[in-house]
């Protein structure tokens, strides 16, 4: 189980991007934190594994614990190494000069051993669109076979909790619905994930809990159900507006600007 | 014949270059600085082998990898020690550093080796290739061999093997290579030490050729125009910036410098430098960046 307390972090210093975050991913489950554009989001998952330094953030309150030890003070290849905790990278972090399946092995480099060869077959049997494309270059695949090969190089670090960073960005919706599909599939095969979304719908449809991010406080937590018929994640999520259709006229801006709690 | 002549040990000397470029180009690639202490570098690598070698009188296989090590380890050292502690922030800063780096290094080279130049004859087996008229002597038949050879080693190392592969991964982005679990900042030491084997091996080739001396660092300076010119972060630019350099030089020196430019053959792998630019701003075989303002 992963949870986090308490937790705040700056960058550089001074600015102040979580505010006190609490928030537990319990294993096996597909957790989502929803939010909007910095919202923290992002910040949270670099906390997790051990990127903050490379970003110049800092945590100056707050503990992260992954099976109940402290990853707070630890680097990010440690975390992967020895908690297995594989964070993807928003915008489909592949080596773009690499070809898919070097991208593949270069992936599993922090374990190194026979058994890599035998992995890849085993990530793109689970995404075979990649196995045509073997030895073609990562920077020429589309977004979403990009998309795959990046979660398909988190599973060569073989996690037991994979973090995944708005895997939907700017990809087309029957994508979206593929490759969200391939993560329920994931998660019922016993990978915990943690889901970082701006797409409320596709998320909370393979999620069990959700959390709701907003200037780096969590604003809203709760089974992935109660969370689809809250009305504020309704109107502010999903889409749909209060009540009855509203005219665009009528929508005010300043609406938007909601004090939770 | 004189074109021959001259083209011939143009390209033996443009081998030694090429690996000179190889050392910076690696360097670049991974931390985008530009080292500027290249020929500083390039001299202590001469002198580690010179100490292993004529000091010790150690045989020359055993000496040329002991002392290829040891400079292996003087830039694992200058990594850990000036360019770790700036991992994050600009590039341009840690160019910088290696800017000061050369001052250093070259001031406590004087300090400790002084100013005398110290003779440098390997004792090879002569090598001397003599066809009609051409006559190339050993010490640039070896310098070329061992150029091509070290060349060959380092991409064997980069393409083969599965170091290679996570320094060309780590090399095109630290923060993705550290959330795959990739030691980035081990990785970066690797590529610094295999970088000065570079240019120190450059270094004994080209002190081969001559004397070796706390001057011999100005031939560092020939690397800049063999990086620009091949593209600062292609290897195979910095083997065609190499025999571009050394050609360039040799035929100067050959039909012009007899003219009375005397020196003239100093300027102009920078004047090519310039012309090339104009075409082509990365280089011939840079990677062209698309930047989106």
């Amino acid at each position: 189980m992963l949870r986090v307390e308490n937790l705040r972090v700056v960058y550089q210093e001074v600015i102040s991007v979580l505010h006190g975050v609490s928030l537990k991913v319990p294993d096996r489950e597909v957790t989502v934190l929803l939010g909007a554009n910095g919202a923290g989001k992002t910040t949270m998952l670099r906390t997790i594994c051990g990127l903050l330094p490379v970003y110049e953030g800092k945590i100056i309150e707050g503990n992260v614990f992954l099976d109940e030890k402290l990853l707070n003070r630890l680097d990010s290849s440690t975390i992967v190494k020895k908690f297995r905790a594989t964070y993807v990278m928003e915008d489909r972090p592949v080596f773009w000069y690499l070809t898919v399946e070097q991208n593949l092995k270069v992936a599993a480099f922090s374990r190194w051993n026979k058994e890599v060869a035998a992995d890849v077959e085993k990530v793109i049997t689970v995404f075979p669109v990649l196995g045509s494309l073997r030895e073609t270059k990562a920077g020429y695949l589309s977004g979403g076979e990009q998309q795959m090969l990046a979660i398909g190089m988190a599973l060569m670090t073989r996690p037991k909790i994979l973090l995944l960073d708005e895997p939907s960005l700017g990809l087309a919706p029957l994508i979206v619905r593929e490759l969200f599909s391939i993560i329920r599939n994931l998660n019922q095969e016993g990978l915990t994930i943690f889901l970082v979304e701006q797409n409320a719908h596709a998320a909370l449809s393979v999620a069990h809990t959700g959390y709701v991010i907003e200037n780096g406080r969590i604003v809203l937590d709760g089974p992935s159900q109660e969370l689809i018929k809250n009305k504020d994640v309704r109107e502010f999520y999903l889409g749909a507006a209060r009540g009855e259709q509203q005219r665009f006229r009528e929508a005010k801006r300043y609406k938007r600007r909601k004090r939770w709690l | 014949m004189d074109f021959l002549q001259s083209l011939g040990s143009g390209i033996l000397s443009g081998l030694a270059y090429g690996l000179l470029g190889l050392g910076l180009v690696l360097i670049f690639r991974a931390s985008e600085a530009f080292n500027f202490a290249v020929g500083e570098f390039l001299v202590i690598g001469g002198f580690l082998f010179y100490i292993l070698y004529f000091g010790w009188h150690l045989p020359f296989l055993i000496a040329l990898p002991i002392g290829l090590g040891a400079a292996a380890v003087f830039g694992a050292i200058v990594e850990r020690l000036t360019i770790k502690p700036l991992m994050g922030r600009p590039a341009l800063s840690m160019t910088i550093v290696t800017l000061g780096l050369s001052n250093i290094l070259a001031g406590g080279l004087q300090a400790t080796a002084g100013s005398n130049p110290y003779s440098f004859s390997l004792g090879l087996p002569d090598l001397t290739v003599e066809v009609g008229l051409l006559i190339y002597p050993s010490p640039q038949v070896w310098a070329g061999l061992l150029s091509i050879i070290f060349f060959c080693l380092i991409l064997l190392f980069l393409y083969r093997t599965r170091w290679g592969l996570v320094i060309q991964a780590t090399s095109e982005s630290q923060p993705k290579a550290l959330c795959f679990g990739i030691n980035a900042q081990f990785v970066l030491l690797l590529v610094w030490a295999i970088a000065t084997v570079c240019i120190g091996a450059a270094g004994i080739v080209i002190a081969n050729l001559g004397a070796l001396s706390y001057q011999t660092s100005l031939v560092g300076l020939r690397a800049i125009p063999v990086v620009l010119i091949g593209g600062l972060d292609s290897i195979p630019g910095a083997l065609v910036g190499g025999l571009i350099v050394g050609v360039v030089e040799a035929l100067t020196g050959a039909y012009v410098e007899p003219l009375g430019l005397i020196g003239f053959k100093e300027v102009v792998p920078y004047l090519v430098l310039l012309v090339t630019l104009f075409i082509r701003p990365y280089g011939l075989f840079g990677t062209v960046r698309i930047e989106r303002v």
